[in-house]
């Protein structure tokens, strides 16, 4: 029985592969264009193996582009909503459940909504608003735009992370003298810390990958996160430089990884904000 | 007693001091959900109400300077071909690229629950485009779909599919396959996230007495797992098509809405209404009519959502 069991998996795992291997390919490709010379980049047939590994186009990127102002911006733009968007969601997330007050269910309710509103119907008045109170052109514009959809995944995410701390907890606590803010703070807030960090680096993602908003509302080169502005390089350069574009790429992509790797556990919740289980 | 007497008032009569306890915790449930409360009424009620509102008007961009005009807005467009063709192409694109990442993700979901060599790092291989920020993924694919050095058209010359290079972007209707193709490969991990979660709650007993009936391969998929599946993926196709609908950021950056306006979704045409055609009013009526139609599904996936919860 072994034999043929034994080829069966060999042949499973032959085609398992070759099909990750398709889908992980305009990733592998991406890589290899960036670290190859710019004279190997028009060969004819292409090399999947560049013959020399050079980081020519990183340098230039840097050195050439304002692509480390771009990356600055991005920083600052995904701290900072994370930021805001943390502090607000836990405390609302807490308040949605375990207290109880007319209109919370409807609210929750609402916050889902919210999370399924497109961008683009919020975008005009969005526009309107910050060049009447002069923000335009600014990341604070950025910071209050990407809340419309930062904080209601946060809120949403938070809750499906706090609900599974029991209540018991926090009762024990009240028992024991506690007022509820002391309770919440020496012992929700701990149990709920991998719950948090998670969700903020799932909210720093989404800050970091978003692009309308910043297209509409930005359009300095001081101002603008990496989004547009890696598109921006594309769209002022003469010929399109490929080896620049996908040294770009990596470096947008390296900050994704090292947060895909912290949230292997949480990726099923933070996929969805929990919202395919309800 | 007094105190007695005060409880019977409605609450918004007493002062805090007399409240009960429990009304003392309404009273900071409700100042803790306040910011949340305060932040989507500033960010996200007054825009929507707003949208509405600038749809009754015609606004020129550059100045924002307009005058009401009532339903003429929307009595243009339905007449125009240019809104209904955008509509058409959403929906062929919705469709097309949601039914591509419903096959493909169940298919690589089944794949990943099998046992395999370094399985760990196949599923954060194939969960990770779904994290990749769309402009890189966006620039990656323009690089493979390029005419004169992409591999693609390589790849295909080699193997002989094709005798020229093929303009995979700027001709119909090569360019919305092709979106519908990147489209499916940047969103089918929600997919493939969502199943494979719940494919390994299924019991193990349900497909050994299948087994023993005698199912075949085929037979344990249709009558064991797709049934098993079914409440996930109602939700998974809600959601899916809520968020493929409204996409922007794809389209934009692949075709732009060309060639012409073959691409156009509605969401591309909210962007250019206002911001090349500077016609916010007409942009902000585009945008209403397009949530008109989003809101059917939103509140069928609410209804499901809230379902089994309670």
């Amino acid at each position: 029985m072994s034999l043929k069991k034994k080829s069966r998996r060999v042949l499973f795992n032959l085609f398992a592969w070759s099909v990750i291997g398709l889908i992980a390919f305009p990733l592998i490709w991406m890589l290899v264009t960036s670290i190859k010379p710019q004279s190997e980049l028009f060969l004819i047939p292409p090399t999947l193996l560049p013959s020399e590994i050079t980081f020519e186009h990183y340098w230039r990127l840097i050195d050439e582009t304002p692509f480390l102002t771009y990356m600055k911006n991005s920083i600052i733009l995904a701290l900072s909503t994370t930021a805001v968007v943390i502090v607000i969601a836990t405390l609302g997330a807490h308040s949605l459940l375990r207290f109880s007050y007319p209109g919370r269910e409807r609210l929750a309710q609402l916050v889902l909504f919210t999370y399924l509103l497109p961008s683009v119907v919020l975008i005009i008045p969005l526009y309107f608003l910050m060049i009447w109170i002069g923000l335009a052109n600014s990341l604070i514009s950025l910071v209050i735009a990407y809340t419309t959809f930062s904080l209601p995944y946060a809120l949403w995410l938070l809750r499906s992370f706090m609900a599974a701390i029991p209540d018991d907890l926090e009762s024990a606590a009240l028992v024991d003298g506690a007022t509820r803010m002391e309770a919440f703070i020496d012992v929700i807030l701990p149990q709920a810390l991998p719950g948090i960090i998670s969700t903020a680096l799932f909210t720093m993602i989404l800050a970091w990958n978003e692009y309308l908003y910043a297209l509409v509302l930005v359009n300095t080169d001081e101002s603008r996160p990496l989004t547009t502005g890696v598109m921006s390089i594309l769209i002022t350069s003469f010929n399109i430089e490929w080896s620049l574009l996908m040294a770009a790429s990596v470096m947008m992509s390296v900050p994704l990884i090292v947060a895909f790797v912290f949230l292997q556990k949480y990726l099923t919740r933070g996929f969805g904000a929990g919202a395919v289980k309800g | 007693m007094s105190a007695d007497t005060t409880a019977k008032l409605p609450w918004f009569r007493r002062s805090y001091r007399n409240f009960s306890l429990e009304e003392k915790y309404a009273v900071l449930g409700m100042i803790l959900i306040a910011p949340t409360v305060m932040t989507f009424c500033a960010v996200i009620a007054y825009p929507l109400i707003a949208a509405i509102y600038l749809s009754f008007f015609s606004i020129y961009t550059p100045t924002m300077e307009g005058h009401w005009v009532g339903f003429s807005n929307y009595a243009t467009l339905l007449q125009s071909g240019e809104f209904w063709r955008s509509l058409w192409n959403n929906i062929i694109w919705t469709v097309g690229t949601l039914t591509l990442q419903i096959l493909f993700g169940i298919l690589v979901a089944m794949m990943l629950h099998q046992n395999m060599v370094f399985r760990s790092l196949a599923r954060s291989l194939v969960l990770f485009p779904y994290f990749l920020s769309t402009v890189v993924a966006v620039l990656v694919w323009k690089w493979l779909f390029n005419d004169l050095y992409g591999v693609l058209n390589h790849l295909f010359m080699w193997a002989g599919v094709i005798d020229m290079p093929v303009d995979w972007l700027g001709k119909m209707p090569n360019a919305m396959l092709s979106l519908i193709f990147v489209g499916a490969w940047k969103y089918f991990p929600f997919v493939v996230i969502a199943v494979l979660a719940r494919l390994q709650s299924i019991p193990e007993e349900l497909y050994e007495a299948a087994k023993i009936d005698g199912a075949g391969v085929f037979a344990r998929f249709f009558d064991v797992t797709l049934p098993q599946l079914k409440d996930v993926l109602v939700v998974i196709i809600l959601l899916r098509t809520i968020w493929d609908f409204k996409e922007f950021d794809l389209i934009n950056l692949m075709t732009g809405g060309g060639p012409i306006i073959a691409t156009q979704t509605l969401s591309l045409m909210v962007y250019k209404e206002a911001f090349a055609l500077n016609q916010m009013g007409a942009s902000s009526a585009v945008a209403v009519l397009m949530m008109l139609v989003m809101l059917v599904f939103m509140a069928l996936y609410l209804r499901k959502a809230k379902g089994p919860s309670e």
